[in-house]
Parts: structure tokens; sequence; C-alpha cells
């Protein structure tokens, strides 16, 4: 390989590695979406599992230990969300907001209760890559996407199951139906609040996850407000991605390389400063947010709880 | 006369009951983080203490707390403005930023104006900077009826990196380590109400301002069509009003808000703009203005308790090693149980 092949096949593993985030937390905010409960919180979940994420791992010396924790702790802000709206009724974006203030509040005082403060940043190690033998040797290709650690494979098959779940079985089809419309799903004998309560549970894990990697690939340690909107990036994106597994893998990937971009091109290039290029991801979120805008359509009873006893819709 | 007097009782007797549901939330939010910081093996009682009267007990303490209450108030008002009209502003940090990047530019560039002049100037600059930053989300609610909680946030992060220019780049002040302009004019500071310690006259507009908001939204026509979009969108277009401006109008007047805080900040406090002042001045706005469900009148009590838990809770962590994010918490569960005696009242 030559020097610019090398520095592209550079780039692209960097993309690779910055798409997990996005896929998983906008995959569970899509999941969540489908049944109609529209989570704001992804910012604040993913504070609290990037927190006893990077926590498990330190205290349990094990990567393991941490991700379980981040997927444990995610999955009950998940239940929260679905308790105050499902089975209360209460505000989802309200509940949602809560949430997330809950979320930063606990993502830096847990770190400061259990290691305190120390003159050097505590760390972890993080995640190694793990080669896939034989098709790691196809050129170019192998090296992007067959030499990652075990998150990046499994951000892409889940993509894929969740496609097969959603369009290919009978439950997913159900799952589609309490977005779209729970009074005839409800009336079909589909039990509107489990499914609600199923997808809050594994897209909040998700969201947990997704957080818990930021420590564990990138800083080796929990930073304060260290998930930089990525969060919220994610709802845009799974607007962009008309809530389904497979755009929504392939808008990650996007956003990850404008990541890239203004992450790691930032020193010197183009004669712009780095603020502005810094700017880039969230500029592209409010553009792709008027592209969804325009072009795609978002679950029909997204947001709204539903009261089996009440008779009209809306 | 005495039906004057019985609607005064009932008054009274329901702005009682209308406060019952606070207390209680606020009682059980503290046994429930009372818990929590006994497991720790901290002196709950202590804790609690220092967090309920510190800003009562030496002048320094309540004027620390009069300073908090301030942009609280404000950041508080540009959230539950634009809630009465059913819309979520989670922008006021970015609009807090730019209205106080807008301040500063014009202090910095009218240096020479006398007061009179230069101090009109730079708080009309923070609040028609805030403002606009609030209109671009608000725009493209309007234009494309985009989520306006995803681009208000979006713009905050975008004025991070604007400050960052600003103080870095522009009007650096090469003397300090951390980035910031050099000083406004001084005809751009606002006046001392107390000298020592110092207490700006910021506290006097905030609560004019509050004052006006409410005169707003409850005598006004203009603020009953704001009122009626928030109550009930389909019913309000019905009877003519224009709805979707109102959500933008309401967006733009909680971006002046939240600018007029951040020019408040440059011009009492700092006389400079320095990178962070927005500390974490939006979380506690929202948490604010919802534990005061969209009541305006509500606003400067709620935001008074949460400056006087704020200010408590550093000297708490200064003097008992307790981190000061345990008040986030307390305040977060005290907003949970407010919301949960809706749901007790609706059964």
């Amino acid at each position: 390989m030559d020097q610019f092949e090398v520095q592209i096949v550079g780039l692209a593993r960097l993309v690779m590695l910055a798409m997990v985030p996005y896929v998983l937390a906008s995959q569970g905010t899509m999941l969540g979406g489908r049944t109609g409960l529209f989570s704001v919180s992804q910012e604040g979940i993913m504070l609290v599992g990037a927190s006893v994420g990077f926590l498990g791992a330190y205290l349990y010396d094990s990567l393991i230990y941490g991700i379980l924790l981040a997927l444990f702790v995610g999955g009950l802000f998940g239940l929260a969300l679905a308790y105050f709206t499902t089975t209360l009724k209460m505000n989802q974006f309200v509940i949602g907001l809560a949430l997330v203030f809950f979320g930063v509040g606990l993502s830096t005082l847990l770190p400061k209760l259990a290691i305190g403060v120390t003159l050097q940043p505590p760390l972890i190690p993080t995640l190694k890559s793990v080669p896939i033998p034989i098709l790691r040797g196809i050129p170019i290709l192998g090296p992007i996407l067959f030499n990652q650690n075990l998150l990046v494979y499994f951000a892409i098959l889940l993509s894929f199951f969740l496609y097969y779940l959603l369009y290919k079985t009978s439950i997913g089809l159900e799952l589609r139906s309490v977005g779209e419309n729970p009074k005839a799903a409800d009336s079909l004998g589909v039990n509107v609040s489990r499914m609600r309560y199923v997808t809050a549970i594994v897209g909040g894990m998700l969201m947990g996850l997704a957080g818990a990697y930021l420590p564990m690939v990138y800083t080796g340690t929990f930073t304060q407000g260290m998930v930089q909107g990525r969060g919220w990036i994610s709802i845009a994106l799974t607007f962009f991605g008309g809530w389904s597994p497979l755009p929504i893998l392939l808008g990650s990937l996007f956003f990850a390389g404008v990541e890239v971009l203004a992450l790691r091109v930032q020193i010197g290039a183009f004669g712009v400063p780095y603020q502005f290029l810094l700017t880039l991801p969230y500029i592209a979120t409010i553009l792709v947010m008027i592209f969804a805008s325009r072009r795609l359509r978002p679950p029909a009873f997204l947001g709204q709880n539903y009261d089996r006893e009440r008779r009209t819709l809306a | 006369m005495s039906e004057q007097a019985t609607g005064l009782g009932h008054g009274v007797a329901s702005l009682v009951k209308g406060l019952i549901p606070y207390l209680l939330a606020v009682v059980a939010s503290f046994i429930a983080a009372g818990i929590f910081i006994a497991a720790m093996g901290f002196d709950v009682l202590h804790a609690y203490s220092t967090i309920l009267f510190t800003s009562f007990k030496t002048p320094y303490g309540f004027i620390q707390t009069l300073l908090k209450f301030v942009p609280l108030l404000l950041q508080a008002l540009a959230f539950t403005v634009p809630l009465i009209a059913g819309k979520y502003n989670i922008g006021g940090e970015g609009q807090l930023i730019v209205g106080a990047i807008g301040a500063t530019a014009v202090g910095i560039m009218l240096a020479g104006l006398p007061l009179p002049l230069l101090l009109p100037l730079v708080l009309l600059a923070g609040i028609v900077f805030g403002g606009f930053w609030a209109a671009i989300p608000a725009w493209l609610l309007y234009r494309f009826g985009i989520n306006e909680i995803l681009t208000t946030v979006m713009m905050n992060f975008i004025s991070f990196s604007l400050i960052d220019y600003v103080a870095t780049e522009i009007w650096r002040d090469p003397a300090a380590g951390h980035p910031t302009t050099v000083p406004i004019g001084v005809g751009g500071e606002l006046p001392l109400l107390v000298a020592r310690p110092p207490l700006n006259s910021g506290i006097v507009l905030a609560l004019a301002v509050a004052i006006l908001v409410y005169v707003y939204a409850s005598r006004t026509p203009g603020g009953y069509e704001l009122v009626a979009s928030g109550a009930n969108p389909r019913a309000s277009r019905v009877f003519g009003i224009n709805v979707r401006r109102m959500f933008l109008l309401s967006l733009i007047l909680g971006g002046a808000l939240a600018g007029l805080s951040g020019a408040i900040e440059v011009t009492g406090v700092q006389h400079r703009l320095i990178e962070g002042l927005q500390s974490n001045f939006l979380l506690l706005g929202i948490i604010i203005g919802l534990i005061s469900r969209g009541n305006l009148l509500a606003v400067p009590f709620v935001a008074f308790f949460i400056a006087v838990l704020e200010v408590g809770a550093s000297a708490m962590q200064r003097t008992m090693m307790i981190p000061v994010e345990m008040v986030l918490i307390v305040e977060a569960l005290v907003l949970l149980f407010v919301l949960l005696s809706d749901v007790v009242r609706r059964r």
C-alpha cells in the first residue's frame, strides 16, 4: 500500500470506530419510537452509561463488568421512562428531560463517590481489536471492516437483526403497528403497554452501552460531559434514518464521518479556524432535520401516550 | 364586604392548597436523598442544615444567593414562556452565551461611551443577540415543522465554539490563563446596589422583567393568544389565532430573556466575557420552569429556592466533602415528586 492508501484506510477505520455510539443510541431511540415512545433522554443515559461503564471496568478490573453495568443502568432508565409515561401517563418530553437531569447529576456524582478526586485520571484499558480470520486479509476492506473491536461488529449485526425483526417477523409487525395506531393494535390483541416497556428497556440498554463505549474506546477514563451532544444528535439521526434500522446504520456512518472530519482533521486544515470545524456535526444535524422533515415520516403516534379507555386518538 | 372577605379567604385557602404538593415534594425528595447521603456515611442533618441555611447566616451568603438568583430566574423564564405556548426551549444556554457575546462586543467596541448611553446599548445587544439565536430554531419550526428540542440544543453546541473563537481570537486578553476577553468599557457596568459584598442592580432588572412577562401573559391579548396556543392549539386555530406564529414568537421571546441573562452576567458580574460563564444555569432553569409547571407567578419563588440550594450545596462540598452534584439529584427528585403529585390528584 502506498502512503495515500494507508491514510485513507486509517481514516475509514476511525469512521467505523466513531460510528458505534451513534448506531447503538439511534437504534435504541428507533425501537422506542416505533411503539410511540419518544425518548429524549439519550444524552443523560449515555452519560450515566459512560460513568458506570468506566467505574465497573475500573473497580472490577474488567471491561465486561463495565459493559454489563452500563446495560443494567441504561435499562433501569428505560424502565423508568416506560413506567412514568405508559403506566402513569405523564408527558414524555418532561419525563425524558427529568431523566437527563438525573443522568447528568449521577454521571459526575458516582465517580466522585466511588473513586474520589485523584491527581492522575484513573485509567481503564481500551477495547482491543479482534481481527476476523481470513476476512481480515481482504485488501483495503479487511483492515477497515474486519479488524475492529467487538462492539463495531455488534453494532452492524444489531442493525441487520433489527431490520429482520421489524420487517420479517410477526412480532415486528405488531411492534410497528403500536406506534402507528395503538387503538387498532390493541383491538387485535397486541399488548400495547408491554410492547412499550420492552422497547423502552432495550432502548435504554443500548443507550447505556453507547455511553460506555466512549471511555472504553476513546479516553480510558470518564470526564464530565464527555458525550458532547452525541445523544441529541442520535435523535436527529433517527429522524434522518426514517425510523428504520438500515438507513440509520448508513446515517450513523455519515455522522461518524462528520465527527472524524471535525475532530481529527481540525489542525490547520483549509485555513478555517478549528472552532468552526468543531460545529460541523451540529450544523449537519440541523441540515439533516430539514431534509427529514420534507422527505420522511416518523411513526404516526410518536410522542403520545395511549389510554385504552379514551375513545379518540390524539 | 363580607363577600370580599370570603373571596380573600378562599384565595388564601386555594394558595395553601396549591402549596401542599410542593412542600410534600420537597420533604419527600429530602428524605429520599437523605437515605442516600446517610448510606454514603455522611451526617445528614448537618448536610441539610448547611444546604438550607448557608444563604441566611451571613450577608455574604445572602448576596451570593441573590447573584445566583438573577440568571436562574431569567433562564427559567426563557424556558417557561415557550412552555406556556407548548414549546420546549432547551437552548437557553446558547442564547445566554450569544447574548453575552453581543453585550461584550458592544461594550468593547463602544467602550468610550458614557454610562447612560453604553449600558442600555449593551443590555439591548444581549437581548437582540439572544433573541436572534433563538430565532433560528424558531424559524426552522415555523417553516419546516422541525422539533425545537433538537435544534435549540444544537444551537447550544454551536455557541460553545463561537464563544471560544471570540475569547481566544478576536478580543483575547493575553494576561488571562483561561479564554477571556478584554474588559468592556466602564460605562457598560451595572451600578452596584450594595458595595460590600458587591451586589449589582441586575436583580432589579430581572424582577422588573419577571413582572412584565407576567403582565404580558395574563393581562394582554397577545399573552392570551400565547396561553391559548399552548392550552389547545386546535381550538385556537379555529378561533383564528395564528398558532404557528405564536410558537415562533414565544421561542424568540425566550431567547431574548436568556440573552438578557447573558448580558447581566457580563455587565454586572464579570465585566468581560469568560468562557464557561453559562455554568449550569440552563439545566436549573429548566428544572425551575418544570417545577413551576408553567406558572409565571411561581417561577421567582422556585428560582429563589433553587438558588438557596445551590449556594448551600457549594458550602456543603467545601465543609463536608459531599460532592456538589448531590444537590442536582435532590432537585431532580423535587421535580419528579411535583410531577407525581399531578398524577395522584388526577385519580
